[in-house]
């Protein structure tokens, strides 16, 4: 983004304050890629805050000033694998709480879903891999060869995982359509 | 068919790449954790730790990667290797890490023991500044390193095994103990 290099500079001087103008100007789009990628918007924050925080602590590592916003990108989609992986461990333990929770009170009908829960329910269902080359290529708009330095994946990989992410999203959201 | 689906994944689309609000504390909880001295006072520990006088022993695989390097008239190539010789406490190692870096002007340890902050661990200059090395207590396990010349030139250890990390920039492993 447009001036971050100055800022980077300052925080490198010992300019905390700088690095407030930073978090500022990154917090709602990183912010929108943590919700979407993790669904639970506490783990997002928390995603969130920690990329900041361990980007601060290592702004000796951003190798270009001017690229600080992708660098920043980069430990956030990290960040967030970290705690899809923590939160795929935590669902399976609530998996078996639900199961009895759902045999105690099966007399509840459901709730009809709406567009947004429909959305968040057909993301969770992609793999995470697929979930997030997805967003970055289309909610994020990144290009490619963007999503491959971000990611350490190869180009032709993400281009087959958004392809078969678009594939399963529309199946899934036409069966949503159905109902 | 086909383009009533894609009307629908192109309006899923739009809904997600609409703006998600953040709790703006989120930038004061941020400062907060920047700020805090917990981690600076660590630091201040380990640094004192440091500073004490003692003897350096080069182990004689620093020996043999330092006449490599030499030979081969490579400008930075870091070496890795373990002191002995002084004992701390059960459950940290001293573990010495050198590189030859003639030329420089600076050269930090960097790690996740140190949370990746080059202020914390600077490297002293021996051997008419070819050398440059310090000694840290590490726990055991597996730790994450690099060095930092100059405060901008970023060096894996190619002597060790590659780390991937966070960051996007080349680091090494080092396992301590086991």
């Amino acid at each position: 983004m447009s001036g971050d290099a100055e800022f980077v500079r300052r925080v490198r001087a010992g300019d905390q304050a700088a690095y407030a103008v930073l978090v500022a100007r990154y917090r709602a789009r990183l912010g929108r890629y943590a919700v979407h990628m993790l669904g639970d918007r506490d783990d997002a924050e928390e995603a969130l805050q920690d990329a900041f925080v361990r980007a601060y602590r290592s702004i000796a590592r951003c190798r270009d000033d001017a690229k600080f916003g992708a660098w920043l990108f980069g430990i956030l989609v990290n960040r967030c694998r970290t705690a899809g992986r923590r939160a795929s461990r935590r669902q399976r333990m609530f998996v078996r709480d639900d199961a009895s929770l759902a045999r105690a009170a099966a007399a509840e009908p459901p709730e009809a879903p709406d567009w947004d829960v429909s959305i968040r329910r057909a993301l969770d269902r992609l793999a995470p891999a697929l979930r997030e080359a997805f967003l970055l290529k289309h909610v994020e708009e990144l290009e490619y060869e963007a999503m491959a330095e971000l990611t350490g994946a190869k180009v032709s990989a993400l281009k087959m995982r958004v392809l078969r992410a678009r594939e399963q999203l529309r199946a899934l959201l036409s069966e949503v359509e159905r109902v | 068919m086909f383009e009533h689906d894609d009307d629908t994944l192109n309006r899923m689309i739009d809904r997600l790449r609409e703006p998600v609000e953040m709790d703006p504390r989120l930038d004061a909880r941020v400062m907060t954790r920047v700020a805090s001295p917990g981690f600076g006072a660590r630091a201040a520990g380990a640094w004192e730790w440091l500073r004490r006088p003692r003897a350096v022993v080069i182990s004689p695989i620093t020996g043999l990667g330092l006449a490599a390097a030499i030979a081969l008239l490579v400008w930075f190539l870091p070496i890795r290797a373990p002191a002995r010789g002084e004992s701390m406490a059960s459950d940290v190692t001293p573990v010495q890490f050198v590189v030859v870096a003639p030329g420089a002007e600076s050269v930090s340890l960097v790690g996740d023991f140190n949370d990746w902050d080059a202020r914390l661990t600077p490297m002293r200059a021996v051997r008419d500044g070819r050398l440059w090395t310090v000694t840290i207590p590490l726990a055991a396990g597996r730790h994450r390193y690099a060095f930092l010349v100059n405060g901008a030139r970023w060096l894996a250890d190619p002597s060790a095994p590659r780390a991937q990390d966070d960051f996007g920039s080349p680091s090494s492993v080092v396992t301590v103990g086991g």
